[in-house]
């Protein structure tokens, strides 16, 4: 079992790692700390160049011009882009570019032109709208939202919340029940224009981030096209379900990459820092939580590139996926608060990245489904039928 | 023309080095290992001249050991043709590995060899000027331009208080300096193919040259700390420090 990088992998992600040094982390130091985007110029430079690496579109299939990455790899990298201050919720600012909602790929021709191809160019932008007040893990009953068929078009009622990005989208994909008492079949996909009447940002909801924000949506008798119903009518769960699975290895691996480079930091940092006489390095106290987040940072790291190598290999990850991330979330809290720790009163201001990363990585425990609800896959997971 | 060019596995520029206790040397245990920077220009050039339509075939060389291997893929994906490692368990020092290069370019003849003006970690700016002596080609060094011409090269330099421009016939050697090019960043579909490439691994007995060290060191010591600096209150206390404790003016 050869658990090394091939050669190709490390020259990519050596590539990645020059590219987050020189280009992304230079930039940053002039901007904003809590800043999630480059000024367009800076932005369109160095888009010039990850396309000039053959590395943009990072998650675009190769059939819609994306870069011809195995997912593995695809996680080596974004353990990479997340290494500088805003790495967590706005890696390399964005310069990769992206697919934005993949669940498009899986729309009909008229939808892809519509709003896939717009996407790919960057001229559209698209939010995933899923979350309600009632919760999002469990979309086969916490969806409220209803949409009533009216001949040729839906009229949708309710609201969602936690929505990145709908204030900046022009379209979105919006989960509504469709048969009411059908549970997780009686859910539906439909792709939502953002200017359609009845579609309102009720509000931006402030959070522990203060970039790239969350808003909270409401739709009073809105009218949506029977054609643009993603997927199949009823069949809405399994868009959401396949998203929050496979969603969970990139979130995992953008939390090890900010893990890494605190880690990184602390090791250069404890050399030098004297106290009472002598070095930070060399007190046990100080030794022990470096070996911590040592171990810490390994297990989450092979615990998501298993699950990375198992999707890619078409096998069921589910379970996978939510132990990298479980996993990864709180070992990379940890690390940034052992870190913080390590640079004391420096760690705590705005000068180092420590405290943004602190604040953003909390999230991370509850986004994407909170650690609870990961256990309870795993725990489904391994004891199936005998869960009764 | 085929483009000879010798690459050095260093410690990353990036790394924060720390001398062994026992002041041996630098400390290479876990730290990460790049090409050599003034070689990546060397490369780069090469390359260049490779896409102008100037140079035929660009070829890495590197005198080391065996993880050197790593440093001569990188070149291959930057655009080189093919590679060649004198594999050696001894640390080769600048003489050593000149000669180790000069054996090598009699066989390949190579109308242009490009070096990095000096290598980040023993700093000696040597082996290319001992590479052209031993040859007997001719050499422009410090280069921070390069244009082909018929059978000669121009080569601008940056000098004290300007620019030198030589004019050089070829068979030539050229040493990099930082503002010749900028490296580019090794393309997706070019790292696909460097493991295709070759890269041929042979010995210095192979070319019949002795690489043992020449030179022994005896000492590695850090530079020493800069101390605190200290806020006067007037100009009178600051003209007396620099007076009596710094000794800088009288």
């Amino acid at each position: 079992m050869d658990l090394s990088l091939t050669e190709e992998q490390e020259l990519i992600v050596g590539n990645v790692r020059r590219f987050v040094r020189e280009e992304i982390v230079p930039r940053e130091l002039n901007l904003d700390p809590d800043a999630d985007e480059l000024p367009p110029d800076d932005k369109a430079a160095l888009v010039d160049k990850t396309r000039a690496m053959g590395l943009y579109g990072l998650d675009i299939p190769v059939e819609y011009g994306g870069p011809d990455i195995d997912l593995v790899t695809r996680t080596l990298i974004a353990m990479e882009m997340s290494q500088h201050r805003a790495g967590l919720y706005a890696p390399c600012y964005g310069t990769f570019g992206g697919a934005g909602l993949a669940q498009l790929f899986e729309a009909t021709e008229a939808q892809k032109e519509k709003y896939l191809y717009p996407t790919l160019r960057g001229e559209k932008r698209g939010f995933f709208g899923l979350t309600e007040p009632s919760g999002g893990s469990d979309p086969a009953r916490a969806i409220q939202t209803r949409a009533v068929r009216d001949g040729g078009e839906w009229i949708i009622n309710g609201g969602k919340i936690f929505i990145s990005g709908a204030d900046r989208a022009q379209y979105g994909l919006v989960f509504a029940r469709t048969s009411p008492d059908k549970g997780r079949n009686g859910v539906t996909c439909f792709i939502v224009d953002t200017d359609t009447p009845g579609f309102k940002v009720q509000r931006v909801v402030h959070t522990l981030r203060s970039a790239h924000y969350a808003t909270e949506l409401t739709f009073t008798d809105m009218r949506v096209p029977h054609a643009n119903i993603l997927g199949a009518e009823n069949r809405g769960f399994a868009i959401a379900n396949d998203r929050l699975s496979r969603q969970r290895i990139p979130y995992a691996a953008g939390c090890i990459g900010v893990a890494i480079k605190a880690h990184e930091m602390a090791l250069e940092y404890v050399p030098d820092r004297e106290t009472f006489g002598a070095p930070l390095s060399t007190r046990q106290a100080v030794q022990w939580m470096l070996v911590d987040n040592e171990i810490d940072i390994r297990q989450a790291r092979w615990l998501t590139l298993d699950a990375a190598h198992r999707a890619q290999q078409g096998l069921d990850f589910r379970k996978e996926a939510a132990m990298a991330k479980l996993v990864a979330t709180e070992a990379a809290s940890r690390v940034v608060d052992r870190c913080m720790q390590m640079f004391g009163g420096y760690g705590v201001t705005k000068d180092f990245p420590f405290e943004r990363w602190y604040r953003e990585m909390r999230i991370r425990r509850i986004g994407e489904g909170p650690s609870e609800v990961q256990r309870h896959i795993i725990a489904r997971d391994l004891l199936g039928a005998g869960l009764r | 023309m085929k483009v000879l060019v010798p690459v050095k596995r260093v410690v990353d520029a990036n790394v924060k080095v720390r001398v062994k206790p026992d002041n041996s040397g630098v400390d290479l245990n876990n730290v990460k290992m790049a090409v050599n920077p003034f070689c990546e220009i060397a490369i780069e050039e090469a390359v260049r001249l490779k896409e102008a339509g100037s140079a035929s075939e660009v070829i890495a060389v590197s005198v080391g050991a065996g993880n050197c291997q790593e440093q001569l893929r990188t070149c291959l994906a930057l655009g080189a043709d093919r590679a060649i490692l004198v594999e050696t368990d001894v640390d080769p020092q600048p003489l050593g590995i000149a000669k180790a290069l000069a054996a090598l370019q009699e066989k390949e003849g190579a109308e242009l060899v490009i070096f990095g003006k000096q290598s980040i970690d023993g700093d000696n700016a040597q082996t290319g000027q001992m590479f052209a002596a031993l040859t007997g080609m001719s050499q422009a060094t410090f280069a921070s331009e390069v244009k082909v011409g018929d059978g000669k090269l121009e080569v601008t330099r940056e000098i004290d208080g300007g620019l030198q421009t030589l004019s050089i016939k070829l068979p030539a050697v050229v040493t990099t300096d930082l503002r010749l090019n900028e490296p580019r960043y090794a393309s997706l579909p070019n790292i696909m193919k460097a493991k295709k490439k070759p890269l041929d691994v042979i010995s210095p007995a192979d070319l019949g040259v002795d690489l043992t060290p020449t030179v022994e060191v005896l000492s590695v010591e850090p530079p020493a700390e800069r101390e605190a600096g200290i806020i006067v209150e007037t100009v009178e206390e600051l003209v007396d420090k620099l007076k009596n404790e710094a000794k800088v003016i009288s």
